[in-house]
C-alpha cells in the first residue's frame, strides 16, 4: 500500500509504502510519483520503513523517479530501509546511487538544507 | 556520454547478439547518451554491417568491426580501436566463449577489458555466465578431467582479470554471491537480464491449425542438445499422440559447427521434425506464438536464460531441465515450468506430456511466465547501467584530477537533433 503526504513546501512530498513493494504495487507507486511530479514536486521522499521486500520492478520505479526528479533539479530520497531491502540495494550497488536516510525526518532536513 | 560496447551484434550470429541488439536499441533512447560505438566481430567474407538508421531522438550509432572469433589478437585490436575512438566508458557484453571456441583465443580475448581499463578508460563488463557454475564437460568445453582442471585454473585467472575493471554486472543473484566470496571483490553487482519487448502483446493461448509444435530455440551443439528432444518425440508418438511436430528453431553454436546437420542425418527417419535455420528478428514472434510448448534441452546451464525470457513474453509454457541451481534461479525470477531430468528422454517426454495433455496447465504456466517476462523491460535495466556508467566515469575523473573540481559525471543531456 502507498499513501502520499504533501509537505508544507509544495515542492516536496513523502510517499509512505508498506508491505511488499513488488510488481503488484508498482503501478500505484508509479502513479503517485507521476501525480506529484505533475503537480510540481521536485523532491520526493520514499519512506520504506514498513517495506519488507523489494523486487527489480520496484527498483526500476525508484530509478525512473530519481531520474525525473533530477531532470527537474530535484531528488528522490529513500529512508527507513530495513535489512532485507538494504540487501537488495547492496546486491545491485544501488545503495551508492540513491540518497538514503535513516528516517523521514533526516531526509526532510536534507531537503530543507538544500541537500 | 559516448558509450562504446564490445559485443557481437546482428547480422553477426555470435552468442549474445540479440541481447546486444535490444540493449543498444534502449541505450540510444537515453537522453544521457550522445553517441554509441559498437566494437563488433568481423562478418564472414568481409561483408559490411548495414548502416544504422537514426531516429530524431536516438543517439547516433557507429559500428566498427574490429575483432574476429578465434583470433588471438582480439584483445590488442580492441584496445587499439578504443584508443582511436576515445569513448567516455566501455562496456563489454560477454560470455566465456565470446571470443573463440579455441581455449587460447577465448582466454586471451577475455583479457581485453583489463587492457582497456589499464589504458585509462572507465570499463564495465556484463558477464552472462561464470565458470564456477558451468559443468565444463557437459557444456562441451573439456573432455578429460585434466583438461577440465587446466581450464578451471585458466578460468580463475581470466575471471580475476575481468574483476579488475571498474564494475562487473551479472544477471543472477547467486553469481554475485559466488564471485564476491571467492574473489573477495566488491565490484560485482546484480543487473537483471531484462525483457526485450517494451509493450507486450496481450497473451494468447490459441494454437494454429495443424500439428502441435514442440519448439526449441537457440544456438545448438554445446550445452543445448536436441537428440534428447527427438528421442522424447518418439516416446510421445508411441504413446498415441500423432499430431505433434518438433521445431528446432536456430542454428549451430559457433563452437559446434555442423551439429544440426549431423542431427538431421541421424534422425532422418522422423518425418515430423522441422529445422528452421537462423530465425530473423521479425520471425521470432511467429516461432514462439505458434508453439504449444517451449522446450529447453540443456545439458548444462551457463547463465540466466534469455530464451526463457522470450518464451515468457509470448506466454509460452516451458519444459526445463532440473540442473544445478537453474530451477532455483528461474523460480527466483518468477518463471515456472515442467521439469525433466537431463539426459533422460522418458523424463522429458513426460514433462512435455504434462503440458500437452492438460490445456489448463499449459495456460497456467504460460500466464505465469508472461507475468515474469513483463517484469522489467530492458529499457529500465539500461537506466541502471547509465547510473553505473556515471559513477565510474566520475570515479575516474576524481582519480585523474583529484585537486580539480570533478564536477558532474559524464552524462550530459543530448541536444535535440533537427
Amino acid at each position: 500500500m502507498a499513501t502520499t503526504k504533501q509537505h508544507s513546501d509544495s515542492a516536496a512530498a513523502t510517499i509512505v509504502i508498506s508491505g511488499r513493494f513488488d510488481a503488484h504495487q508498482v503501478p500505484q507507486v508509479q502513479q503517485e510519483i507521476d501525480n506529484l511530479q505533475a503537480s510540481g514536486a521536485r523532491f520526493i521522499i520514499l519512506d520504506l520503513k514498513d517495506v519488507n521486500f523489494v523486487d527489480s520492478s520496484a527498483l526500476a520505479v525508484m530509478v525512473r523517479g530519481m531520474k525525473r526528479c533530477r531532470e527537474r533539479n530535484g531528488e528522490l530520497l529513500l529512508c527507513g530501509l530495513r535489512q532485507p531491502v538494504r540487501i537488495i540495494f547492496e546486491l545491485t550497488r544501488m545503495d551508492k546511487a540513491f540518497r538514503i536516510f535513516d528516517s523521514e525526518e533526516s531526509a526532510q532536513s536534507a531537503v530543507i538544507a538544500g541537500l | 556520454m559516448h558509450v562504446a560496447i564490445v559485443t557481437t551484434y546482428p547480422p553477426g550470429k555470435g552468442s549474445l547478439n540479440e541481447y546486444a541488439y535490444h540493449f543498444v536499441r534502449a541505450l540510444r533512447q537515453k537522453s544521457e547518451v550522445g553517441q554509441v560505438t559498437l566494437l563488433v566481430d568481423e562478418l564472414p567474407d568481409g561483408v559490411p554491417y548495414p548502416s544504422a538508421s537514426s531516429e530524431l531522438e536516438e543517439a547516433p550509432l557507429h559500428i566498427v568491426p574490429c575483432w574476429r572469433f578465434d583470433d588471438v589478437r582480439n584483445a590488442w585490436r580492441i584496445g587499439q580501436v578504443v584508443r582511436q575512438y576515445q569513448p567516455d566508458v566501455v562496456l563489454f557484453n560477454l560470455q566465456f566463449a565470446t571470443f573463440g571456441a579455441g581455449k587460447v583465443p577465448a582466454s586471451l580475448g577475455l583479457l581485453a577489458p583489463k587492457l582497456v581499463n589499464l589504458a585509462g578508460f572507465p570499463t564495465m563488463v556484463l558477464l552472462h555466465n561464470i565458470m564456477e557454475t558451468v559443468d565444463l564437460r557437459k557444456a562441451g568445453f573439456a573432455s578429460q578431467p585434466i583438461m577440465e582442471k587446466v581450464i578451471r585454473i585458466a578460468g580463475n585467472l581470466v575471471t580475476r582479470a575481468i574483476l579488475s575493471v571498474d564494475k562487473v554486472a551479472v544477471t543472477i543473484p547467486k553469481y554475485v554471491e559466488i564471485l564476491t566470496a571467492k574473489y573477495h571483490t566488491d565490484k560485482v553487482l546484480l543487473a537483471p537480464h531484462g525483457t526485450f519487448e517494451e509493450h507486450f502483446p496481450e497473451p494468447t493461448f490459441e494454437l494454429p491449425p495443424g500439428p502441435r509444435q514442440i519448439m526449441a530455440f537457440g544456438k545448438f551443439g554445446t550445452y543445448k542438445k536436441v537428440e534428447i528432444l527427438l528421442d522424447a518425440l518418439r516416446i510421445l508418438e508411441q504413446g498415441g499422440r500423432s499430431d505433434l511436430e518438433v521445431v528446432i528453431a536456430g542454428t549451430d553454436s559457433p563452437n559446434a559447427p555442423g551439429y544440426l546437420q549431423s542431427v538431421q542425418a541421424q534422425y532422418a527417419d522422423l518425418p515430423n521434425v522441422r529445422f528452421t535455420g537462423y530465425v530473423a528478428e521479425e520471425e521470432v514472434p511467429r516461432i514462439f506464438g505458434e508453439a504449444a510448448v517451449a522446450v529447453f534441452p540443456y545439458t548444462s546451464t551457463t547463465g540466466s536464460s534469455g530464451v526463457l525470457h522470450q518464451a515468457g513474453s509470448y506466454a509460452r509454457a516451458a519444459v526445463l531441465p532440473r540442473i544445478g541451481d537453474f530451477a532455483e534461479v528461474i523460480t527466483e525470477e518468477g518463471y515456472d515450468g515442467e521439469f525433466f531430468t537431463p539426459d533422460d528422454a522418458p523424463s522429458l517426454a513426460q514433462a512435455i506430456a504434462n503440458i500437452l495433455d492438460n490445456d489448463d496447465r499449459r495456460r497456467e504456466l504460460g500466464m505465469r511466465n508472461y507475468m515474469a517476462a513483463c517484469g522489467l523491460p530492458i529499457s529500465d535495466v539500461v537506466d541502471w547501467y547509465v547510473l553505473h556508467f556515471d559513477s565510474i566515469i566520475a570515479a575516474h575523473r576524481r582519480r585523474s584530477a583529484p585537486d580539480d573540481q570533478a564536477g558532474t559525471a559524464g552524462s550530459q543531456p543530448r541536444a535535440a537533433r533537427v
